[in-house]
Order: C-alpha cells, then structure tokens, then sequence
C-alpha cells in the first residue's frame, strides 16, 4: 500500500497508457468486428469464423513479436500491441456480433424496409440500436481480456501497468507487482460498467437490461 | 523487408536443436508444464462444475468467477505468486498460477454445459428412474460434453500463451527464444520462436475444436436433430 501511495504518479501515468493502449483497439476493433459481421455472405461465415479462432488462440507475445516479419514495423514500441489487440477485439466479437445482427427481429426490419428506408438508414436507425444489448455484451467480454492482455506489451517496451510486473519482480517489490494486479483489475471493471450504462443509455426503450 | 530465409536457417541450425536450451526440450517443457496444469486444474473444476451445474445451487459464484477472472491479468498472477512461495520454489508457484488460470474457464464449460440442458429431458430421464449419478454420468455428461471442450480450449489457449512469459521468471519453454532474442536483438531467433508457439497453440486448438464438433454432431445425430 506504501509503495503504490510513494509511486502514485507513476501508477497514473501508467494507467493512461495503459487506457490507450486498450481502448483504442478496443473501438477499432468494435466498429470492424460490426462492419465484418454485417458485410460477410451467409457462406463465407464458417471460414472467417473459424479464421479468427485461430488468430485468437495465438499467444499475444507470439502475435506482438511475429507482426514485425510481417508488415515490417519495429519489433518495440506500442505499434505492434495496437494491431495485435484490434484483431483479438474483432475475433472475440465477429461471432457475438453475426449472433447479435441475426436475432433481430425479422418484422421490425421487414417493417423498416416497407416504410421506404434505405439500406443505410435501416442500419444506422433501426438494425444497429437493436443489435446494441448484444454487441455491448461482446464488447464486455472484450474488454476485460484486452486490458489485462494489454501488460504484456510491457515485455516489448510498452510502458503500461505491465511494467510494474517486469520492474517489480525484477527489484523484489512484491506491493510493486500487487500494486499493477490491483490496478488493471479496477481499470477493468471501471470500463466494464461504462459499457454497461452506454449500453442502457442506448437503448432506453430497454429499461429492464440486465447486469 | 524481414529476413525469412534466417528465420528457416535458425530453425534448421541443429545447434538450436540440442541442450538444455534446445528446441526439443524447451517444446518439452511447454507442454508438459501445460497439460499438468490443464490435469490438475480439471480434477478440481469438472466435478465442482458439474455439482453445481446438476443441483443448480452456487450458479451465480460461478458466472461471476469467470467474467472477474478474465480481467486479471495472467503475468501478474504469475510473478506475484513466484514472489510469494520465493524463487526456490519457483516451479511449484507456477503450476500453482497456471492451474488457478485453467480452472474458471473449465469449471464455467461444465457448469453452463449442463445448465443448458432443457428441463424436460432431465425430468423424463429421472422419471424413467435414474438416480443422481446415473443421471450425471448418462445423460448430462454426454450432452454438456461439446460446452465442457469449449472450456478446455480456452484453458489451453490462456495457459499456454501464459507459458510464453516462464522465461521471464527463469524458467524455460519456447517463449524462451522471444526473450533472449530480444535481449540480444536476434531476431531471426524472436520469430522462429513465435513461429513454433503459434503452430502449436493453433494445432491444439483446432484439435480440440475438432473434438468439440464430432462430440456435437453425435449428440445431434443421436436425437434426430430435434434435441437441441
């Protein structure tokens, strides 16, 4: 507790690395994970479902340190770790979102079609806010393993609350490392609840929503 | 543009093939650390899971443990609990990390597995008379058998990515290659390591998947189909 209360600048600025370097993928991989999941043909879902099944199994360090071969960016530095967690973002949410846009129901978007809206108004005013309460649940889920996946970018120079497991244990300051556990547990439930009132607030005509 | 070519020459240097550091061995090394904590985290989470699922009491401790769990970071697991046993013993306090990253998602399998049961099947199984293990053995377990492999793929994907970081606390696997590599600016090394772990990982996830669909496709082939 001292050792957090001595270092509470560093903890803060951290932190707000460590916000960037989550919720940026976080909302790159949202807005491409609904795109995706709306754009994809019926038949070409297995394959992309199955596709990001792999790129999900993947270790992140595995996925951070390979990029670099792949699309030649340097192997340290935050780059790497922002592509790495937009695709897991959008493989943990393509299935949840198919789900959320295929259980609308089918009379309210038959309505909006016969009503004479076009295809981007149906999708920007009716289909999207009713998929909402499904893919703010796949976005929770998301987010929770983005931020505490987020501390392994320390490994290749991300100076996020990872760091203070790499420098904790290094020194053998135990309130170090508890310290970055505790704080990226309370980020991620901090961010979890945001989601759950956007949501809400999204959805008004939903007022029973759940938690 | 990358080097290839190096990435291939380092992966068939033989010299990156023998001792203790070898590839051999640190292959080894990963999976067995793994499996022993996928085993002995099962031990505990199937039965707990299944208990739980089949009385339906203590179902909200189990939905909570697992979306709690995976805001936890897995790298700070592992170096707090290291820290706290010491370095002597730091084998122990990894399968310790390991096997509590492994239990939630198996336990969550087991217990949704069954939940997901309809009612009317349970009931006509104990109105033809099966007691409560029979029941467990012969009717919930076959059927939350695809949902219990699901739990088991993400255990194996969150612990053997977990399993990439032992190097950093000095112990070996093939996350070996990452970190010294770095360490040394090898890169050839970094990406034939990450190479070896990706295929692995993804190799024992779509094996389990594999599983997970034969498993679900028996079940609906069993019941016409009608039994979803």
């Amino acid at each position: 507790m001292n050792w957090a209360l001595n270092n509470i600048e560093l903890i803060v600025k951290l932190t707000l690395t460590h916000l960037f370097v989550s919720l940026v993928p976080l909302a790159l991989g949202f807005v491409l994970a609904v795109v995706l999941a709306r754009i994809t043909p019926a038949s070409f879902a297995p394959a992309v479902t199955s596709a990001f099944g792999a790129i999900y199994a993947i270790p992140s360090l595995a996925l951070f340190v390979s990029l670099p071969a792949l699309i030649g960016t340097d192997f340290l530095g935050p780059t790497n770790v922002l592509i790495a967690l937009t695709f897991y973002v959008i493989s943990s949410m393509f299935f949840s979102a198919r789900d959320a846009f295929a259980s609308l129901p089918a009379a309210t978007v038959e309505f909006a079609r016969a009503q004479g809206l076009s295809v981007s108004q149906r999708f920007f005013f009716v289909e999207l806010p009713l998929a909402i309460p499904g893919l703010i649940a796949g976005a929770r889920i998301a987010a929770a393993s983005t931020i505490s996946m987020a501390s392994i970018g320390a490994v290749v120079g991300v100076r996020n609350l990872g760091y203070l497991f790499l420098d904790g244990f290094q020194r053998r300051i135990f309130d170090e490392v508890f310290a970055g556990l505790i704080a990226i547990f309370v980020i991620a439930i901090i961010v979890d609840i945001s989601l759950w009132l956007l949501g809400r607030a999204l959805t008004p005509w939903h007022r029973s929503s759940r938690v | 543009m990358f080097d290839f070519q190096g990435v291939l020459t380092w992966l068939i240097d033989s010299e990156n093939w023998q001792g203790r550091y070898g590839l051999p061995n640190l292959v080894a090394e990963h999976l067995s650390l793994t499996l022993l904590a996928i085993g002995l985290a099962a031990i505990f989470a199937l039965p707990i899971g299944l208990g739980i699922g089949h009385s339906g009491k203590g179902g909200a401790l189990v939905v909570l443990l697992g979306s709690a769990s995976r805001a936890v970071p897995t790298m700070g697991l592992l170096f707090a609990l290291v820290m706290l046993l010491g370095v002597e013993l730091r084998e122990l306090a990894v399968v310790l990390a390991l096997v509590a990253i492994a239990f939630p998602p198996i336990l969550t399998g087991a217990y949704s597995g069954i939940r997901a049961i309809q009612a009317h099947v349970t009931d006509s199984a104990r109105a033809q008379g099966l007691t409560d293990s029979q029941l467990i053995r012969h009717v919930e377990l076959p059927l939350a058998m695809p949902s219990i492999i699901g739990g088991f793929r993400i255990a194996w994907i969150q612990v053997v990515s977990t399993v990439v970081l032992a190097p950093l606390i000095g112990l070996g696997g093939l996350g070996f290659g990452i970190i010294q590599g770095l360490a040394l600016r090898n890169f050839e090394q970094v990406v034939a390591s990450a190479l070896l772990i990706v295929v692995l990982t993804v190799f024992g996830d779509q094996l389990l998947g594999f599983a997970q669909k034969s498993q679900a496709l028996r079940l609906e082939s069993s019941s016409g189909g009608r039994n979803t």
